[in-house]
């Protein structure tokens, strides 16, 4: 199920691309699996069809998907990519800014590390 | 004979309206109150039970005006003023509505802004697909053929003096030749087709038009089985109108067939659809107690996800950002249209012809009776 928040300040576009991107992280899509076409996820979320092609073309660009004019979009066979030198530090801005935002907001910064191991057990297991 | 008929059919309506806006507040989805956004649990609160107090006793101080309304209206203009009554009524509850929505106003919020999707699954709306929608159509055309080839030969008090108009049907609801049904069966027929037309449209619209869920999990299947549920309700909403179309088309050529008892048959369809979409819930206003927990304690409404602004009145949805045709009503049960799409003007523009179709035709016979 995508989830998207047209309150938040992240773009739409983005939401989508995140949300389709941990669909596909967590397996549940196999390589040849059709996703729904950009009319029909845009119909099914009220927005823009440019906002999902969009978010479609930033996963084809990924190495996910495989765009085809007229037969939607299809799942890609994808190898674990090597990280490269600044995969990490394109992973922590917006992490550091996250756990900020879980700090300021109460929560411990061991609840915060034991979700984000769990988070990412779960979808490396679900795989 | 027929008025005792017809007293006891408005009078049914009547009750059935009363009934209905009586429990309307309880049919929709939790956080909207009176076609209001308001927050999870407002309802439950003493400002949501005293504003529905109130316009329960405002409903029915209105409702027993209307019925005076109507009775004078009876004795003034004779028992043509008979069909007013539901009108009247429905008038008097809709003002007890509105001023009811005038007081939640100051307790609305903004709905939530998140939206969810499906990415697997198709889900078949129409029931028996196509070829079921197309079944009414079949017999209303096997009909009129029959009459077009046979109605010739009918005779007796149902032709007309010359004898050759085929399309000549003055009979009422009893069976008997009278001037209250007096209109050509042309005009019943193109009435008929006109409303399977409008029909079909919104079982269409159903698969095609309306908003999507924008949910997912239990929400989304509560509220595509409401979905499923109503097009199956449409379906065979259009076979009753159509049998019951034939059956009544067929009188002056089968004189023995009985038409008394159809007007109940409709009276009870409409109780037991309305009976069937209350139990089911619209939008999850009927929601297992776990998740209805769930949402009280949710601290953005979900509302029909739409802002409140859109609704005129309440009642009328009107937004030009919203590609959908059709919505989900915000007081009552079904579906509305959003009147700032042109197909939502075709729609209507149908079913007032349908409507219209037999009256103006009957208007017609009656102005060439005297001349005019």
């Amino acid at each position: 199920m995508l989830r998207i928040d047209l309150a938040s300040r992240v773009p739409v576009y983005e939401q989508i691309a995140n949300g389709l991107r941990t669909e596909l992280v967590s397996g549940k899509f196999s390589p040849g699996a059709k996703l729904p076409t950009v009319r029909t996820l845009a119909i099914n979320l009220g927005v823009h069809h440019n906002t999902v092609a969009e978010a479609y073309r930033q996963l084809a660009s990924e190495g996910w998907l495989e765009l085809k004019r007229h037969h939607g979009a299809l799942v890609r066979e994808r190898d674990r990519p090597q990280a490269g030198p600044d995969a990490m530090e394109r992973f922590s801005r917006p992490l550091r800014e996250l756990v900020a935002k879980g700090l300021a907001e109460g929560l411990s910064p061991g609840s915060l590390a034991r979700e984000m191991i769990e988070t990412a057990q779960k979808l490396e297991g679900e795989r | 004979m027929i008025h005792l008929i017809i007293a006891v059919t408005i009078g049914g309506i009547a009750m059935l309206n009363a009934a209905v806006f009586w429990f309307m507040p309880c049919l929709t989805r939790r956080d909207l109150y009176f076609a209001v956004t308001v927050p999870p649990g407002f309802r439950d609160q003493s400002q949501g039970i005293s504003i529905l107090r109130r316009y329960r006793m405002e409903l029915i101080l209105l409702s027993v005006l209307a019925l005076v309304a109507f009775v004078t209206g009876i004795a003034w203009f004779g028992v043509g003023f008979v069909s007013v009554g539901p009108l009247v009524q429905v008038a008097a509850s809709f003002i007890a509505f509105y001023r009811a929505r005038l007081r939640v106003l100051p307790y609305a919020v903004q709905p939530t802004m998140i939206r969810e999707a499906e990415l697997h699954g198709h889900n078949r709306i129409i029931p028996g697909g196509w070829m079921a929608a197309l079944g009414p159509f079949i017999l209303l055309i096997a009909c009129a053929a029959y009459l077009w080839f046979h109605g010739r030969e009918t005779s007796g008090p149902f032709t007309s003096a010359n004898g050759h108009e085929w399309a000549r049907g003055p009979w009422g609801a009893a069976g008997q030749p009278d001037a209250l049904g007096g209109y050509a069966l042309t005009a019943y027929l193109i009435s008929t087709a006109g409303i399977l037309v409008a029909f079909t449209l919104i079982l269409y619209g159903l698969a095609h038009w309306v908003r999507p869920v924008y949910a997912g999990g239990p929400e989304r299947a509560r509220e595509l089985k409401f979905r499923r549920t109503v097009s199956a309700i449409l379906l065979a909403a259009e076979y009753y109108i159509t049998i019951q179309a034939s059956w009544i088309v067929l009188v002056p050529r089968r004189g023995d067939l009985a038409t008394a008892g159809l007007l109940a048959l409709a009276f009870v369809f409409a109780l037991v659809t309305i009976v069937v979409l209350a139990r089911l819930g619209q939008g999850g206003s009927r929601m297992p107690a776990g998740d209805r927990a769930r949402v009280a304690s949710s601290a953005v409404p979900v509302g029909d996800r739409t802002p409140d602004r859109y609704w005129k009145l309440g009642i009328f949805y009107f937004n030009p950002d919203d590609s959908a045709v059709l919505v989900e009503k915000r007081f009552g049960l079904g579906y509305s249209l959003n009147f700032a799409r042109p197909t939502a003007w075709i729609i209507l523009l149908l079913i007032l012809m349908a409507a219209l179709i037999p009256i103006l035709a009957h208007l017609t016979r009656f102005l060439h009776k005297f001349g005019v």
